[in-house]
């Protein structure tokens, strides 16, 4: 009965969280590097798929550019790391500038509504791309010393960790006050003003929390990755791989981002091998085909099932 | 508490109003009447701050409002109640009334605003974790006045409140606009039960083509020839 669930969400948490603990016996049961990077690059989506979808799914704003916020964690964590900085407080200072620049690009692009917002995030978001990709040329390597050291069970738990803060965040926000104003929103931006719902604070406020995980996830990256150019975290597949996968678990719900995550990273692995880039094509048509016919993915599509089982 | 003052607004080139002056005092109800597409719901829109004009002024208690956002218009006292209700229809009925009391001063009002609105509409508290959009027409305005309500207003403005509502509930609606007047907050009801609002109003304004074609007190504009003949047809009486 109740129209937002804050209840359920709060069910799915705890058991996808369960889930993960299950996930941090691995290193210790099939201590194999195929099967932790496998984990890893899952654990990392779910990660930006709940952070996209806070401010897409929630407070309704179709965030394009959210490969920048990704890219500018990325880029202050890895410079601050290998000049010595400590990961951990490197990777909070990319996640707190991504945060700021989000609040600085989000006071001048909300005043784009709808599908303006749209392009307007998404040029935004090319030309920090563009931008990094002409000042930083040069691919980033990590010292030999820090290669020496190099232990992927570590990237692993930071990767565990960071999509359950993520699941937590979210699940925490269906549940608040703070949730309910950015639905309010996201349904009609209007009739939430004219009830005094502050949407430009609420927006602000999604975009800035969407960004700080966003920018968590590319000190990941950075932390992660040995060696890669400083512009590929800003490129625009981050975004829509995002997108994608939010799309197909279910866009506003704790657990569709979760299951979309599993889903794409496992499909996807699947099909390239066999067929190379023609997975593109195949998720493309396959993004139009639940726009279209199930705008509320997987999550929507088990709803149908029990109604009609129930039926 | 509040004036409108030579106020014009602009559909693009249709203009919509036409230099448009009123005052609603404290304590008052004052009803707005007119044809459909006399610019009624274009004057609200405007107070509520949703529409600019393009000239003239809105007044409340004095500050021009012509610059402050819809929101912090609500948290200065001044709620409506859209045309077509404009509710969260995915939300339940208490997730909608807590939404109204979303600001900080409203939130500070916020359990004596709920008690109010419950006894305002006892039908709404036995239904308050049900969702908005399986409720009836009249249901769904009882949750819109509500909210409007949880606002904590000085002045209620209401567009229409009576469109397409079972005639029994259209009673139990306007009959609580008098209840709220009597708690102290003033009403400005847009509405086409040209009757019924008359009826409760103690003023009222006619608007025709975005201009004021009439204005006085709601007894003498029952007996006037121009708005008997317009409004309250042949039988009128």
């Amino acid at each position: 009965m109740s129209g937002r669930g804050g209840r359920s969400e709060t069910r799915w948490a705890a058991a996808i969280l369960a889930g993960f603990a299950v996930l941090a016996l691995v290193p210790l049961a099939a201590p194999r590097d195929d099967v932790l990077n496998f984990l890893l690059v899952i654990l990392l989506s779910i990660t930006l798929a709940e952070s996209w979808n806070i401010v897409a799914g929630y407070a309704g704003q179709v965030n394009l550019g959210h490969a920048a916020f990704f890219g500018i964690g990325a880029l202050v964590a890895r410079t601050l790391w290998i000049d010595g900085t400590p990961i951990a407080a490197a990777t909070a200072a990319g996640a707190l500038l991504a945060t700021l620049s989000a609040l600085v690009i989000g006071v001048a692009a909300f005043r784009l509504r709808g599908a303006y917002f749209a392009i307007g995030t998404l040029a935004l978001g090319e030309i920090s791309r563009t931008t990094v990709g002409n000042v930083l040329a040069e691919i980033s390597t990590l010292p030999t010393a820090t290669i020496s050291t190099y232990r992927l069970t570590h990237r692993y738990y930071v990767a565990l960790g960071l999509a359950a803060v993520s699941v937590a965040v979210v699940a925490a926000l269906a549940r608040s006050r703070l949730g309910l104003g950015m639905e309010a929103v996201r349904e009609d931006e209007e009739a939430a003003e004219a009830s005094g719902v502050g949407a430009l604070r609420l927006k602000l406020t999604a975009l800035a929390l969407s960004a700080a995980l966003a920018g968590l996830a590319g000190g990941l990256f950075a932390y992660y990755h040995i060696s890669y150019y400083p512009s590929h975290p800003f490129s625009p597949h981050w975004t829509f791989d995002a997108v994608l996968m939010t799309f197909i678990g279910g866009v506003g719900t704790l657990h569709g981002p979760v299951l979309g995550a599993v889903l794409y990273v496992v499909l996807k692995e699947y099909l390239a091998v066999r067929w190379v880039d023609f997975h593109l094509l195949i998720f493309g048509a396959l993004f139009v085909a639940i726009v279209l016919v199930l705008p509320g993915g997987l999550v929507q599509a088990a709803a149908r099932l029990r109604g009609a089982w129930r039926r | 508490m509040l004036e409108v003052q030579g106020l014009e607004v602009a559909h693009g080139d249709v203009r919509a109003l036409d230099g448009v002056s009123l005052t609603v005092g404290a304590g008052e109800i004052v009803a707005l009447l007119g044809p459909n597409g006399a610019g009624k719901s274009t004057l609200l829109l405007t107070i509520a701050g949703l529409l600019r004009p393009r000239a003239g002024r809105v007044t409340w208690d004095g500050e021009d409002l012509r610059r402050v956002s819809p929101h912090l218009v609500v948290e200065r006292g001044l709620a409506m109640v859209p045309e077509g209700r404009r509710l969260f229809g995915s939300m339940t009925v208490e997730e909608n009334l807590a939404l109204g009391a979303f600001a900080p001063r409203a939130r500070a009002a916020r359990e004596r605003s709920l008690e109010r609105v419950y006894a305002l509409f006892p039908a709404l508290r036995e239904r308050r974790r049900q969702v908005v959009r399986s409720l009836s027409g009249g249901q769904q305005q009882m949750v819109a006045v509500g909210r409007a309500m949880m606002t904590n207003p000085r002045l209620l403005m209401l567009d229409e409140p009576s469109l397409g509502i079972a005639p029994r509930l259209v009673d139990a609606i306007l009959d609580s606009l008098v209840d709220i007047n009597r708690g102290g907050v003033a009403v400005f009801l847009v509405e086409q039960n040209v009757r019924a609002a008359l009826a409760l109003a103690h003023r009222a304004y006619v608007l025709e083509q975005g201009r004021i074609a009439a204005h006085g007190p709601a007894a003498d504009l029952l007996e006037d020839p121009h708005v008997r003949q317009a409004y309250l047809g042949p039988f009128g009486r």
